[in-house]
């Protein structure tokens, strides 16, 4: 369980040395690189963070890999500076079930409770859900199906949106093309985090072949 | 100079190494000196150095502090002047370019302003002297 504090907008960064990946998850995780669209436009976050607040429980839905933590994270980020305190769980177990039910319980009054992998919930979903409305708490939830919460947004890509990610990752000196990075996305069926791993994988067969055998 | 995704002025820090090469021994001394310019009139909160290795690969990322400094308010504005500061490295962990991970070294300046946002400066060096990995490409039968 993660509670905002101090400043969580991701400072501007600067460094005198090329990365060794550009694709390594101190590049790419959630928080790195602002929340795009399918266009690969900039979202208006601090929107969202408005019809949020104008709900008690909302929903961000879209498959694996979409950019749904992402999106969580920004939004944790805009209302913690803002003011309003958050509390971010992710549930990757049956463990995790217990830290969201503690913290939906014994969240401050104001304080909203964002739930990173709805779905693995499983059973406990429902009743959980229960509590928090019971209890008055403001829940957003990211999953990947329907959760019979408001929409707050769907994520979905295409390469357009992976395109323009790769474009604020830093700069990998033409060591992909775009090429790679469509058949990436093919070959990953839109999961951007897969597609990334993948681009990274690329990067370092292709950074340690003998400069001869680089593709032109 | 740059500017932030906002249009406001980004600082640049200017660190170096007592060593050129930025290649230390493990359990070495180490000194930098940095100089920032670039602040125009915009009040800073307080000021951090810190020498630290960070993992750098795809999956879950590590990090440790070996030395750290904050000076704070406005007695953090570097001026003209530069700002040194000394270290002895610890013996481990060594830099390493693995193909999963890697391990890297680095003096780091941040600035925080009062307008609620920050500045990081990374300056990347070697400690020890592992090879870096190989790929091992599988033969055909």
């Amino acid at each position: 369980m993660n509670s905002m504090h101090g400043a969580m907008l991701p400072p501007e960064f600067a460094s005198d040395t090329r990365p060794g990946n550009p694709f390594a998850t101190r590049y790419t995780r959630p928080g790195a690189i602002p929340p795009l669209d399918r266009h690969g436009i900039p979202l208006d976050v601090a929107a969202l963070a408005s019809r949020f607040e104008a709900v008690t429980a909302a929903a961000i839905e879209g498959p694996h890999g979409h950019g749904k933590s992402t999106l969580l994270c920004a939004l944790a980020a805009t209302l913690h500076a803002v003011g309003r305190p958050v509390t971010i769980v992710q549930i990757r177990d049956w463990h995790d079930a217990c830290t969201a039910c503690i913290a939906i319980v014994t969240a401050p009054r104001r304080t909203a409770v964002f739930v990173d992998g709805w779905e693995r919930l499983g059973l406990l979903a429902g009743p959980m859900r229960l509590v928090a409305r019971m209890l008055r708490r403001r829940l957003l939830i990211t999953s990947h199906r329907p959760a019979g919460l408001p929409v707050l947004w769907t994520c979905a890509t295409t390469p357009a949106l992976l395109r323009a990610i790769v474009a604020r990752v830093p700069d990998h000196g033409g060591v992909v093309n775009e090429m790679d990075i469509d058949a990436a996305f093919q070959r990953h069926g839109g999961n951007i985090r897969e597609t990334l791993s993948d681009l990274y994988d690329t990067i370092e067969r292709r950074s340690r072949l003998p400069s001869t055998a680089l593709p032109s | 100079m740059t500017r932030s995704p906002d249009g406001r002025p980004s600082p640049v820090v200017s660190l170096q190494f007592d060593r050129v090469d930025r290649r230390y021994e493990p359990g070495a001394p180490l000194t930098a000196r940095y100089r920032v310019e670039g602040l125009g009139d915009e009040p800073i909160e307080a000021v951090e150095h810190s020498v630290l290795w960070y993992t750098e690969g795809k999956g879950e990322e590590d990090l440790g502090v070996h030395f750290f400094a904050r000076v704070e308010g406005e007695a953090a504005r570097p001026g003209d002047g530069t700002i040194t500061f000394h270290t002895r490295l610890p013996a481990s962990p060594l830099s390493y370019e693995g193909v999963i991970v890697k391990v890297r070294w680095c003096a780091r300046v941040r600035i925080f302003f009062r307008a609620a946002r920050d500045f990081v400066s990374e300056h990347v060096f070697e400690v020890g002297r592992l090879p870096p990995a190989r790929l091992v490409t599988a033969e055909a039968p």
